[in-house]
């Protein structure tokens, strides 16, 4: 589903021209804010991979700008409500994006958690060893983040589905890499202490996932008007077809 | 008419229920200093001053009997018209007071213009309406007048509508439309400010939204003054809203801060429905 009443086009029925620029605006930025926030877990997940501390430290410093998009974001959510009494899909909207600027801030504070493991790391001195189990969950993630703000600039439900479809393999991959890492400090006692510095990033990933998954419902929320949060995926499929057919 | 001396007054001294207040950049229009209203022996308006912003949409909500169309229509003296009613105090237009004795009011009222609750077009065709002012004006010039009147549709948002049948009956259009066409009357002689004394209230909803997305097309041309009822109405329309009760200015702020941490009890129970 690519076109649907949220989208631009949509927009222009409305009678007053601000409130469609309003509405557009607070939009645009939600996006905008997602793209800094995909960049700082792109650079996170690079920066711990190769070792690059400064570009840790980019990816870090962005996340002044993520709180402040939030902020920002949030406090024109609260005016929207006050001065237009936005209904139905307009409602739906204030409410999905004042939700998922929530979300893509959490992401941002896990992206700035994995950047401050690769800025201690290398203060240390201790080798990136171990770090690269975590990069095909870190692509999971990536791809996650990228594909859930495609589809919430599409209004698409279908992938929005398919972003929280995705979760489940990045809790599947997260389980065997604990179970790898669980091993491997049974085995080797000394290895204990970079064990858990791969496991808190891991655990950073997952969440990032998480959040995606979230942004996903609110998007199938903003689109069909059903909630489809603490559902399984079976029941949100049957919800996104209904959505599809109406 | 009367000078009057502004620059030395103070005005932060007398100013009420506005401390926080600051116009961003904007220009002032209009001064109101301690300005009373009595009907005989009462005194409705109790003594406000404030500023009202040039090209800015100024609303005054309150519970009915606060004073609000009172106040309003103080500024462009439609009070002279009612019995018993006398003015204390001053409004400062153009450094000059509006109630000063060789004021001549039909400019005045030509410069502040007025448009009421209830659409009251003449009885006469669409384009006689809209050139009605002009005409007592004394502009004869039909070129003039026919221009005049296609800009002042145009503005109103009401050309589209009524433009292949603009001999035809005012009479003959929907209440929303009368309410643009009366607009569009008070727009064509140029004035200033316009003041809306409830302008969509006995209008459907999709007339009013056409009237509050008018009304601020039309603030880049003119300062608007709105007198609601309609909360809802204020906070959509105004960029800056004042809050009344009995003749009192409680609190004067920017729409947004008021509609979402207005800083008076009183503010805060009137627009979440606790009043009373």
């Amino acid at each position: 589903m690519t076109t649907n009443d949220t989208n631009t086009e949509g927009f222009s029925s409305h009678i007053s021209k601000r409130f469609n620029e309003e509405l557009e605006q607070i939009r645009t930025e939600l996006l905008a804010m997602g793209g800094i926030v995909e960049r700082q877990v792109h650079q996170s997940v690079e920066a711990l991979l190769t070792g690059d501390v400064q570009l840790a430290e980019e990816a870090l410093a962005i996340d002044i700008q993520t709180n402040a998009m939030e902020l920002k974001i949030d406090e024109r959510c609260t005016s929207i409500i006050a001065r237009r009494q936005p209904a139905a899909s307009d409602l739906r909207l204030i409410v999905s994006i004042s939700k998922a600027v929530v979300d893509l801030e959490r992401m941002g504070d896990e992206a700035v958690r994995i950047c401050r493991q690769t800025i201690e790391l290398n203060a240390s001195g201790s080798s990136q060893h171990g770090f690269q189990e975590v990069r095909h969950i870190g692509n999971l993630v990536r791809t996650m983040v990228k594909d859930v703000l495609t589809a919430f600039a599409r209004g698409d439900v279908e992938e929005a589905y398919k972003v929280a479809k995705s979760d489940r393999s990045v809790d599947q991959e997260y389980r065997s890499a604990m179970r790898t890492l669980v091993s491997l400090m049974m085995e080797d006692p000394r290895s204990i202490s970079s064990c858990l510095n791969v496991i808190w990033v891991l655990r950073s990933l997952e969440r990032i996932g998480d959040h995606s998954r979230n942004m996903a419902e609110h998007i199938i929320y903003l689109v069909s008007g059903q909630n489809v949060r603490h559902q399984s995926l079976s029941e949100m499929k049957t919800a996104v077809e209904q959505s599809i057919d109406l | 008419m009367s000078e009057v001396k502004t620059a030395n007054i103070d005005l932060s001294s007398l100013i009420k229920g506005q401390e926080n207040l600051k116009f961003a950049d904007e220009e002032i229009m209009l001064h109101t200093k301690d300005l009373k209203v009595f009907y005989g022996d009462k005194e409705a308006v109790h003594g406000i001053t404030m500023e009202i912003p040039k090209n800015c949409v100024t609303a005054f909500i309150g519970p009915s009997g606060c004073g609000k169309s009172t106040l309003l229509r103080c500024f462009n003296r439609m009070n002279d018209l009612v019995d018993n009613c006398s003015i204390g105090g001053e409004i400062i237009l153009d450094d000059r007071n509006i109630y000063g004795k060789d004021v001549e009011v039909a400019e005045l009222r030509r410069r502040v213009g007025m448009v009421f609750q209830k659409p009251n077009p003449f009885p006469k065709s669409i384009y006689e309406n809209v050139a009605y002012g002009l005409r007592i004006q004394g502009v004869k010039k039909k070129r003039i007048i026919d221009e005049t009147v296609e800009w002042a549709l145009k503005s109103a948002a009401l050309w589209d509508e009524v433009k292949d049948r603009l001999h035809e009956s005012a009479l003959g259009l929907s209440g929303g439309q009368q309410q643009r066409l009366v607009i569009a009357r008070t727009i064509a002689v140029k004035p200033e400010v316009l003041l809306l004394d409830e302008p969509a209230s006995a209008l459907d909803p999709i007339s009013t939204l056409k009237i509050e997305e008018l009304i601020h097309e039309l603030k880049k041309d003119f300062t608007i003054i709105i007198v609601t009822h309609n909360m809802q109405q204020a906070a959509r329309v105004s960029d800056y809203t004042a809050f009344m009760y009995m003749g009192d200015l409680i609190e004067f702020g920017v729409t947004d801060t008021l509609f979402t941490n207005p800083e008076k009890k009183q503010t805060e129970d009137y627009i979440t429905g606790r009043f009373g």
